[in-house]
């Protein structure tokens, strides 16, 4: 190579252009870490309430506290590559949350369960959808090469791994109770 | 549980192809002010080399690069391994190639790992690919655009890497493949990602040995309750060893290095008991030197003070052919420096200490031509050959640097590697060759400078030493994080003398 073409050197996918595509496709997943974040905050809310049993009431309460940090923590994830977190995407997430009890409501009653058992069900499954969610938004921001996406994602997806944990134990245990007793919780 | 001894058909060649790849060229400057948060500086001025030497920054923006080997025109390849390692995505598994003229373009791939060494013979590019359950070497011809793979029975699916390959002037083909396992025995410590994907995944031995029956107790992740299992060495994870058990030895091993003609047949075992055989390198008298790294301090067998080696492969010297009985090196049984894991030397501060699993073991083929400080993790190696350049005859060793304190609790393993050194191989002693102003990497010193070298190769005429820089990984004592887009390939010249 010569010396003049050796005095420029190469800079791969790290031109304008290219980072600013990477950028878009980015924000576009963003807005489905939203959309599964707001979702199980909303399921998460109303199944709250539907629980009697005060341990387990105790439990969901301090996990929605949790939910609503980590939907402030995806709306973030937007402001790191210089965008705005999409309202659009929260709204529709709610009306998921509000159909996946109804979803819930199907199952539970196909499977003779009774009361807000299939709704701890649907939790957990909601839970990883939006953990995985998160999971794919720290894979990339690996990829793009920016620590502070990492920064946000890591604990969310810790925490989110704990409570994956509880509701897991929650639903296991009270299965018996809802589906050989017949009996709400 | 059933075993896989065996390459799977689609282990067997993959898509690959020529394509355009998205360079783009600039001035030094704009390397001072880069998009990557994670490294948003590359400064050569920031990079120690000798007095009468000269650094620069050739290319920027690679991710997670194994690699780098050139075409007798000058042509510069550089891989990019894909993925594979935990907690990293993947990037596309490809070589980047520069040609003389300074046009760009890429060998792209459709294979989940990717290249991890590359070298270039007679007009195809050779690769070591790391992927599923066994290793591949292939070659590529860029004239006709067909992949041979020459070799695909090895046993992988681990932690450890593919070396090689390297030609020797004897004109045969020199590979390795690095253990399954971390520290002898398949444990979730190392293996988060790769249990996953390979449960069966062992390591296999070159030579038949007798097993002491010691087995590990850990956790096991596959379980929707991690409860606990037991693991013995030369098994799956979660299968036990007994006492007085023979496991046969196999050519088709791991930890191990081979030689074969350049078309992958007559397989030759030269040596086995090298945990991560990655960096393979011969010089003019045809000796062939392999580097190696230590034991990890943590998890359920682990070891300490365990020194980063440099091997003399002493059976690459034997006629092709010749070799009945392939020397051993001593994983998992032997540390670096000829000890027993379980000598008190190398009992751990983290972790739990280790036994042996070998009752009876081979001959160790000891000592190392070469020992270095733990977790110096010194990776890709080539000979100086050129008086233009200097040191002929010497080893250049790329140090991608230490993983604690995530493998090692103690204080003074933080700063080992990160640079380049040189080596007498005769002499066993060694010299910083490349490095920045402190020792460790930009990201934690400040400052553009050297992040991880994981590969240093010299030009065809001798005259320059290409050192490939891996990028930004973040480490803490639980975890560790490797960014994409931050690779770097420096260039150091002799500076010419200038008379009056």
């Amino acid at each position: 190579m010569s010396k003049e073409q050796m005095q420029t050197g190469f800079l791969l996918e790290l031109d304008k252009e290219c980072r600013q595509e990477h950028y878009e496709r980015t924000v576009a997943w963003f807005k489905n870490v939203q959309l599964t974040q707001s979702s199980f905050r909303q399921l998460l809310e109303d199944t709250v309430e539907k629980i009697e049993e005060p341990h387990i009431k105790d439990y969901l309460h301090t996990m929605l506290e949790h939910a609503r940090e980590h939907e402030e923590k995806a709306e973030a994830l937007f402001t790191i590559i210089g965008h705005k977190p999409s309202s659009v995407r929260s709204t529709i997430g709610e009306l998921m949350g509000k159909g996946r009890q109804a979803l819930a409501d199907v199952i539970a009653f196909g499977g003779g369960a009774k009361g807000p058992w299939q709704d701890l069900q649907q939790l957990y499954i909601s839970n990883y959808n939006s953990m995985s969610a998160f999971a794919v938004a720290e894979q990339l921001g690996l990829a793009l090469g920016i620590p502070e996406i990492l920064d946000v994602t890591f604990s969310v997806i810790a925490q989110k791994s704990t409570d994956a944990l509880l509701l897991q134990e929650c639903a296991l245990e009270m299965c018996s109770k809802s589906i050989l007793y017949k009996q709400s919780f | 549980m059933a075993d896989k001894p065996n390459a799977s058909s689609s282990n067997r060649g993959f898509k690959i192809g020529k394509a355009p790849v998205r360079i783009q060229k600039a001035p030094p400057e704009e390397f001072l002010s880069l998009d990557v948060p994670a490294r948003p500086k590359v400064d050569a001025s920031d990079v120690v080399v000798p007095d009468g030497y000269k650094v620069e920054a050739v290319m920027t923006g690679l991710s997670f690069p194994t690699d780098v080997t050139f075409a007798d025109d000058g042509t510069i390849f550089v891989s990019e391994g894909g993925s594979s390692w935990p907690t990293r995505p993947y990037m596309p598994a490809r070589v980047v190639i520069i040609k003389p003229n300074g046009k760009t373009e890429a060998i792209t791939m459709n294979v989940q790992a990717g290249p991890r060494g590359i070298a270039w013979r007679e007009g195809e590019l050779y690769m070591a690919i790391k992927g599923g359950y066994h290793m591949q070497v292939a070659k590529y011809n860029l004239e006709t655009g067909k992949l041979t793979v020459l070799i695909d029975k090895l046993p992988s699916g681990g932690w450890h890497e593919p070396g090689g390959p390297v030609f020797g002037p004897d004109g045969l083909m020199y590979f390795g493949n690095g253990s399954v396992s971390q520290q002898g025995v398949c444990l979730p410590m190392g293996f988060t990602v790769d249990l996953a994907k390979h449960p069966l995944a062992h390591d296999v031995p070159g030579q038949d040995v007798t097993l002491t029956g010691n087995n590990v107790w850990s956790r096991d992740p596959r379980r929707p309750y991690p409860y606990l299992t037991q693991t013995g060495p030369f098994k799956p994870f979660g299968t036990t060893a007994e006492k007085g058990e023979v496991i046969k030895g196999a050519l088709f091993c791991n930890s191990a290095v081979w030689r074969s003609k350049p078309d992958g047949s007559d397989v030759e075992l030269l040596a086995w008991g090298i945990r991560n055989p990655f960096g393979m390198a011969i010089n003019e008298e045809g000796e062939l030197y392999v580097s190696d790294n230590d034991f990890e301090e943590k998890g359920e067998r682990a070891i300490a003070k365990d020194p980063d080696r440099i091997w003399h492969i002493k059976n690459a010297k034997q006629p092709f052919g010749s070799v009945k009985t392939p020397d051993w090196y001593g994983f998992p049984d032997i540390c670096g420096d000829g000890l027993p894991v379980n000598h008190e030397k190398h009992h751990p501060e983290k972790g739990k200490p280790a036994d042996l699993f070998l009752q009876d073991p081979p001959p160790w083929a000891g000592p190392a031509a070469f020992l270095e400080q733990p977790h110096s993790c010194m990776c890709k190696m080539d000979f100086s050959s050129s008086d233009s350049f200097g040191h002929k005859g010497e080893l250049f060793v790329a140090e991608w640097g230490t993983l604690a304190p995530l493998n090692s609790p103690r204080r003074e393993d933080l700063d080992h590697g990160f640079r380049v050194i040189r080596v007498d191989v005769k002499k066993g002693t060694a010299e910083p060759f490349m490095h920045n102003k402190e020792f460790g990497p930009a990201s934690r010193i400040g400052g553009g400078g050297i992040e991880r070298p994981v590969s240093c190769k010299f030009s065809p005429n001798g005259k320059d030493l290409y050192v490939l820089d891996f990028g930004h990984a973040r480490i803490d004592k639980g975890a560790m994080f490797a960014f994409a887009h931050t690779g770097v390939l420096w260039k150091i010249t002799k500076e010419e003398e200038t008379h009056e």
